[in-house]
């Protein structure tokens, strides 16, 4: 993938198939943000082309040059009727164009920072310590955005830059009133002082994905890396649920906390059942995961058992609960209906099993990244 | 730590069930409820029931917080009116001895909707607030007036695109024009089946005629309107109740698998035939035979039937949030998703309070469609409409799984501050949760099967039910 940068998902290994990072040449000094339209098949460009909008004015096989209020830009190497719509952040110094936000993908995410409280043993994007605020790009970005997108805020750890990212919210929700949020953290840097501030967010709009690994405090400590993150997060939970979130609590399966995943099921019922989806998630072989794999990943072809109970009692109980990066034949029939196929089209592979599978319609497959040799010792639909 | 007040009821073979007011629930033993009562809980005893969702350390904890969330959860929040039932004519072309409606004569006059009537319903229904709403079509037969169906449809599908309509109709004569009228993607047909081919006749139709015209229109249906557009509901006369094989049989040949056993009701002329202060202990007797039987059926036969009503019970026990059935809920409010206008205009709150009404009973109805609601009077069944301070409820280890019910109250004795264990509805009830406790507590893959079925999980096993030492 190359060296990293702090904005984008740069992590996104989708990059081997989508070319996250652009070569450009531009007449600009300082890094901006711009929207790339190709406006093909149209004379002229449409009313709603603003002054942060480049127009294509002339393209060859190699370069397209993009033309507007902001400068000139040339890109190189892609064909420009795919950049429509796209908000990409310029480096001039660098000659880089980053894809912040791709018109044509539902997945767009913004990583908020690299830097990162806790160490997760299977960290598909293991934290760095230098910082680079990006807020102000992100914000322009997000006023750029598709209508009715759904943009995820990442890292590292989001609220490492509370009051930024809460300003960051109020400013684009206020703004853009048909964008939605869906932010990942690890939860461990709320209190009651923000019950305020987080109430005068439209919290319906934001979805806030939070990692628990255990209900066993030392396990999901271990998990994560950092002492007392247990306490903090099912304290701040609670916070999250006071203020009115709307939480999608993740699971990453694997080989330390599935032996307890039934009990981790009670807890959710019990202490965290303002939930609105529990995701139990089939472990990526991505950044720590692909290093830890022989000691995390967790069968659960064979060993159903621990993550179908765990199904069974939450369920029963009211929580929506998920299977997600589950092959659909290593899930027993009756609990395929859990399962929806969470990766997209685009990063999604099959191995040659898959050839003549009957379910492969509804299957989500491997990321594509995940090793041929699966690791399933059940496998296939008989 | 505090512990939040525990409820108790023994449930057979020494164990009790153990339940909380946010319907947390676990089984234990005497042993337990002693140290309980005494006030004496060991450690284990005190870590069990924080785990368990049942204690706090200080207010505002997270555990406090979880309680008071699952707490609120358990209480039937007030919706939007999206819901509205229609009886456009009292007349019917059928006079079944146990009439839930009191019927009129086919050929009578003065029980159908006026030109008046119809223009101030659809006033009332083009106020209301959407996006979609369900209409539903009661009787007398609604296809004797298809002519108003048809206009408050069409006037329906332009204000509310996208809303449902379902037709409760005897299925005992059907031209073109009512033909034509079901056969719509947003249109569903709910009927009655009394079970095996003699109850119904015997029941409904009186003559071998009219039993085979409505087998051959009710195998139309299911054939023409496509699966899951029909459905159908039996009425159980307790001292002649219908061989649950052949019931059974004759609903999944039609279809339907999800089967509402339902008593013969008070109300409507069946309120005339008396009620025998034995008929509940009856009842529940059959009502838990049949849960038996269906257990021991689906098993058999690899198939799924469920008894609607005992399904809804059952998630309601499991978890908060079943509220969809308006017959069981806490708080139950009068008039506000749904609500029943008469072939008079009048507004009634439930179809039974219509039925009370007609008989004279008592007035139990709320307003009309020329006067709009009459809030006072909903107020007053308000009142009465939840069990949270219910003197003898609080006691009960069922009360977050339960509601109430006013009218069955008045209907059946006049009054509604009887003590509750003396109403039908108590007595219904605590029987139809003792079942549940003891299905859910079954070992046998029979009973695990349909449990899980029923409760709309894919298996069930020991692994469902707190236990504590």
């Amino acid at each position: 993938m190359g060296s990293r940068t702090v904005v984008g998902r740069s992590h996104d290994p989708c990059a081997r198939v989508i070319p996250l990072r652009l070569k450009v040449d531009t007449d600009a000094i300082d890094p901006y943000v711009v929207r790339l339209r190709s406006f093909e098949g149209m004379p002229q460009p449409p009313d709603n082309c603003g002054f942060l909008d480049a127009a294509l004015e002339t393209a060859d096989g190699e370069t397209a040059l993009f033309a507007g209020a902001t400068g000139n830009l040339r890109v190189f190497g892609v064909d420009p009727s795919e950049l429509d719509g796209d908000i990409v952040f310029v480096v001039p110094s660098r000659k880089t164009a980053h894809r912040l936000i791709r018109a044509s993908s539902p997945h767009n995410t913004l990583l908020i920072t690299e830097r990162c409280d806790q160490l997760c043993v299977m960290c598909s994007q293991p934290p760095k310590k230098q910082h680079v605020n990006m807020f102000p790009f992100f914000e322009t970005a997000v006023l750029l955005a598709p209508e009715n997108s759904t943009i995820g805020l990442s890292g590292g750890e989001p609220t490492l830059f509370k009051s930024e990212l809460f300003e960051f919210l109020r400013e684009t929700m206020a703004r853009r009133h048909d964008i939605d949020f869906h932010i990942l953290t690890n939860a461990q840097h709320f209190g009651r002082a923000d019950l305020a501030e987080l109430r005068d967010l439209d919290l319906s709009r934001i979805l806030w994905g939070v990692p628990v690994y255990s209900s066993a405090g030392a396990i999901h400590d271990q998990i994560v890396g950092k002492q007392g993150a247990f306490e903090q997060v099912r304290k701040n939970l609670s916070v999250l649920c006071e203020a009115g979130a709307r939480i999608e609590l993740r699971t990453v399966l694997m080989k330390p906390n599935a032996p307890g995943l039934l009990d981790l099921a009670k807890f959710v019922a019990v202490t965290l059942p303002f939930t609105d989806t529990w995701a139990i998630m089939q472990l990526e072989n991505i950044g720590y995961g692909r290093q830890n794999w022989g000691s995390l990943f967790f069968d659960s072809s064979l060993g159903f058992d621990l993550v179908g109970k765990a199904l069974d009692f939450a369920v029963s109980r009211g929580i929506n609960t998920k299977l997600y990066n589950f092959p659909l034949c290593t899930v027993p029939a009756d609990y395929r209906v859990f399962a929806p196929s969470t990766i997209s089209d685009w990063k999604r592979a099959y191995v040659a099993d898959c050839a003549d599978c009957d379910l492969r319609n509804e299957c989500g497959g491997f990321f594509e990244w995940h090793p041929k040799a699966h690791g399933y010792g059940r496998f296939g639909v008989a | 730590m505090t512990v939040w007040p525990l409820k108790f009821r023994e449930c057979g073979d020494g164990e009790f069930l153990l339940t909380d007011d946010t319907g947390g629930f676990f089984l234990s033993r005497q042993p337990f409820l002693e140290r309980y009562a005494a006030g004496e809980l060991s450690l284990v005893d005190q870590e069990f029931l924080r785990g368990n969702g049942h204690a706090f350390g200080r207010e505002g904890d997270p555990d406090w917080t979880a309680f008071a969330y699952r707490w609120a959860q358990r209480q039937a929040s007030q919706q939007e009116l999206s819901y509205v039932i229609l009886v456009p004519t009292l007349r019917c072309n059928l006079s079944c001895g146990y009439c839930q409606v009191s019927r009129a004569p086919e050929t009578a006059r003065g029980f159908d909707w006026t030109e008046a009537t119809l223009n101030a319903t659809l006033g009332f229904i083009e106020a209301m607030k959407g996006p979609q709403i369900k209409v539903e079509f009661q009787g007398g037969e609604p296809l004797l007036r298809i002519d108003l169906l048809e206009k408050v449809r069409s006037f329906v599908r332009t204000r509310f695109p996208g809303s449902q309509f379902v037709v409760c109709t005897n299925l005992q004569r059907l031209g073109n024009r009512e033909w034509a009228f079901l056969d719509q993607e947003d249109t569903f047909v709910s009927t009655s089946l009394d079970g095996d081919q003699d109850t119904h006749q015997r029941q409904r139709t009186h003559d071998d005629l009219a039993t085979d015209t409505f087998y051959k229109n009710l195998a139309e249906a299911v054939k023409r309107l496509g699966p899951g557009k029909v459905s159908a509901l039996p009425t159980i006369d307790v001292d002649e109740p219908p061989d649950f094989g052949e019931l059974v049989g004759n609903f999944e040949r039609y279809g339907v698998h999800s089967i509402y056993l339902r008593p013969i009701n008070h109300q409507g002329f069946a309120r005339r035939r008396g009620s025998h202060p034995s008929s509940i202990a009856k009842w529940n007797t059959l009502h838990s035979g049949f849960i038996d039987y269906l257990i021991e059926r689906n098993h058999r036969t690899g198939g799924f039937v469920e008894e609607y009503y005992f399904s809804q019970c059952l998630r309601r026990f499991l978890r908060s949030g079943a509220d969809d059935h308006v017959d069981l809920r806490n708080p139950n409010f009068f008039a506000s998703d749904y609500l029943v206008i008469d072939h008079d205009g009048q507004f009634y709150p439930t179809d039974e309070a219509r039925m009370l009404s007609r008989i004279g009973r008592v007035d139990l109805s709320i307003g009309s469609v020329a006067a709009g609601i009459d809030q006072a009077k909903v107020q007053l069944l308000n009142h009465a409409s939840f069990n949270n301070f219910d003197p003898d409820c609080i006691h009960c280890a069922y009360q977050p799984f339960c509601g109430t019910d006013v009218v069955d109250d008045l209907s059946r004795n006049g009054r509604i501050d009887l003590a509750r264990t003396d109403t039908w509805f108590c007595r219904r009830h605590m029987s139809i949760f003792d079942k549940i406790v003891e299905v859910i507590r079954r070992s046998d893959e029979a009973a695990r099967k349909s449990v899980a079925k029923w409760a709309r999980v894919p298996s069930w096993g020991d692994h469902m039910i707190p236990v504590h030492a």
